[in-house]
């Protein structure tokens, strides 16, 4: 037993930032077992688990490489494998998809516990956003065989991966925050924003190459930040595509933003919205 | 006045002799919509129509109180009198409108057990994960699983999902790590005893052990009998507002006589 009695006075309201990200960092045992949990019913008591999370992208790209090389027949520049870099393009709005939903629902359905024990919900948006990661790790098993295949391979640049994934869970943490609110406060946000998040994954380029697109087009598709993250993910793993040093501080800059906006939002509303769930 | 009990005796580490809980003036405000549902539609409609879409009622209005260490306090009322609310205010779950809430030392929140359960989880994973929802950290969980398992009796269960338990095995297993804890404060909503007739016994046996053991109890219960039994003193909640406080006896008294009328 700690010799230090926990004190909660509820007067002590707007919780500054950053004792809020120390609060978390204290609960990070709960997050370590909520990241667990998700992880052991998603892989080990599920048969196709893992097997899923593998074949899924390959499927998927499969798919789009015979619509987009097949039927629309895109022209690839010269060099640029067409396959990993359709692979690697849904891979990364997988995890930005998963991240985004499943941190939105973790909190705005309560995880069935936030309404009857005292856990900051944060705690269940950030676990989420982690799994989510794990998940988008297992995925880059099928893209190195895919790299392989294509005569190319990972890289050197490759442990950058990491920055770029600490990155993403920033940004669909702060997102799945603000979105979870909404998601209380009105009944008809997840339809709404579902038409919404489709225009932003046409306006990412997955399946088209960038440098095929108009100056303006270019322009509103580079001012999307998932723009930035896909290069750079392509840049680091695989050194399939370049990425610009505009590209890494876009994709930096996004996501600490959003994650201390969206927390900064989130502790705002949150009293009001939690008597609603 | 309040009077502070020797805490010696408990040997409890809060001895600044203050109240384990303060509860100052509060209220809880809900808006309440006054469509069946909230959309973002309606809600865009109602602002360019200039129409206020909520109706702001008081959950809890005005409830003060102080419990030391060693006491045990009821609250009764009829459903929706705010009894429910004010254990979630207390717990931290609903911060308060206005007025205050300060809470000494740790707390272990009784309210609807076993939230938090997975089905795909084993027994011993989810009382792992359980337990640390309820505050405790994962190093002290893992130290007690085996006791925690042994007291519910389900140590062959320890190792399969819970999704393979009975009702009554979760039931069982969710009493056994709530009240694996010495809390300065503890909350109990209409949470007693559990299980079958043996294990009830059991279970009642237990949260009185609990009770005795010199904690702070916040109790929501609408057994007055059990109120009677247990409880120092008692509040009588009305529509959020607190009628009567005192001793249980006549608060029952007051709160009998308004509730036949």
């Amino acid at each position: 037993m700690s010799s230090e009695i926990p004190v909660y006075d509820s007067n002590i309201k707007l919780i500054p930032i950053f004792s809020q990200l120390t609060g978390v960092w204290e609960k990070r045992g709960l997050l370590k077992l909520l990241v667990a949990r998700d992880l052991t019913v998603r892989y080990k008591r599920s048969v196709i688990g893992i097997w899923w999370s593998l074949l899924n992208p390959l499927f998927t790209t499969a798919v789009m490489f015979w619509v987009f090389n097949t039927v629309f027949k895109t022209r690839m520049p010269d060099g640029t494998a067409f396959m990993p870099y359709l692979l690697s393009g849904v891979l990364l709005m997988t995890f930005f998809n998963q991240g985004l939903n499943t941190a939105a629902e973790a909190v705005a359905q309560g995880a069935g516990v936030l309404t009857k024990v005292y856990v900051r919900p944060e705690v269940f948006a950030i676990s989420a956003a982690l799994s989510s990661a794990v998940n988008f790790t297992i995925g880059l098993l099928p893209l190195t065989l895919v790299l392989l295949i294509s005569g190319k391979y990972p890289g050197l640049l490759s442990p950058l991966v990491l920055v770029l994934m600490a990155s993403m869970v920033m940004l669909t943490t702060g997102l799945g925050l603000v979105f979870s609110i909404a998601y209380i406060t009105f009944d008809d946000f997840r339809s709404l924003i579902q038409i919404l998040l489709l225009a932003l994954q046409y306006m990412t380029p997955v399946f088209y190459p960038i440098t095929a697109l108009g100056p303006h087009t270019r322009m509103v598709i580079e001012l999307n930040p998932l723009t930035s993250f896909i290069a750079v993910f392509r840049h680091v793993f695989g050194s399939n595509y370049p990425a610009t040093g505009l590209n890494w501080l876009m994709m930096l800059t996004s996501s600490i933003l959003v994650f201390v906006l969206g927390l900064w939002f989130f502790i705002k509303k949150w009293p009001k919205a939690v008597a609603k769930i | 006045m309040v009077f502070y009990k020797e805490m010696a005796e408990s040997g409890r580490e809060n001895m600044s002799r203050e109240p384990v809980l303060e509860v100052t003036n509060v209220h809880l405000a809900y808006r309440r919509s006054r469509h069946r549902i909230t959309s973002l539609k309606q809600t865009a409609i109602d602002t360019i129509r200039r129409r206020i879409a909520f109706e702001q009622f008081y959950a809890l209005n005005g409830v003060s109180m102080k419990i030391d260490a060693g006491e045990t306090v009821a609250v009764v009322g009829r459903n929706g009198a705010g009894k429910s609310t004010l254990m979630k205010v207390v717990a931290r779950i609903l911060p308060p409108t206005t007025g205050r809430v300060i809470v000494r030392g740790a707390v272990a929140p009784m309210i609807e057990l076993g939230a938090g359960f997975n089905p795909e989880l084993t027994g011993a994973e989810n009382i792992l994960l359980y337990g640390t929802l309820l505050g405790r950290t994962p190093k002290a969980m893992k130290a007690r699983i085996e006791a925690i398992a042994d007291w519910a009796g389900l140590n062959e269960f320890m190792d399969v999902p819970l999704r393979t338990y009975s009702s009554g095995m979760i039931g069982r297993l969710a009493f056994s790590i709530a009240t694996d804890t010495t809390p300065d404060l503890l909350l109990i909503d209409e949470v007693l005893s559990t299980g079958d007739q043996d294990f009830q016994e059991k279970s009642s046996i237990r949260m009185k052990t609990l009770l005795n053991s010199g904690a702070a109890v916040l109790l929501v219960t609408h057994n007055l009998a059990v109120v009677t039994e247990l409880a120092t003193r008692a509040i009588y909640l009305d529509r959020g507002v607190p009628k009567a406080m005192g001793a249980p006896g006549e608060v029952i008294e007051q709160y009998l006589s308004e509730m036949h009328q």
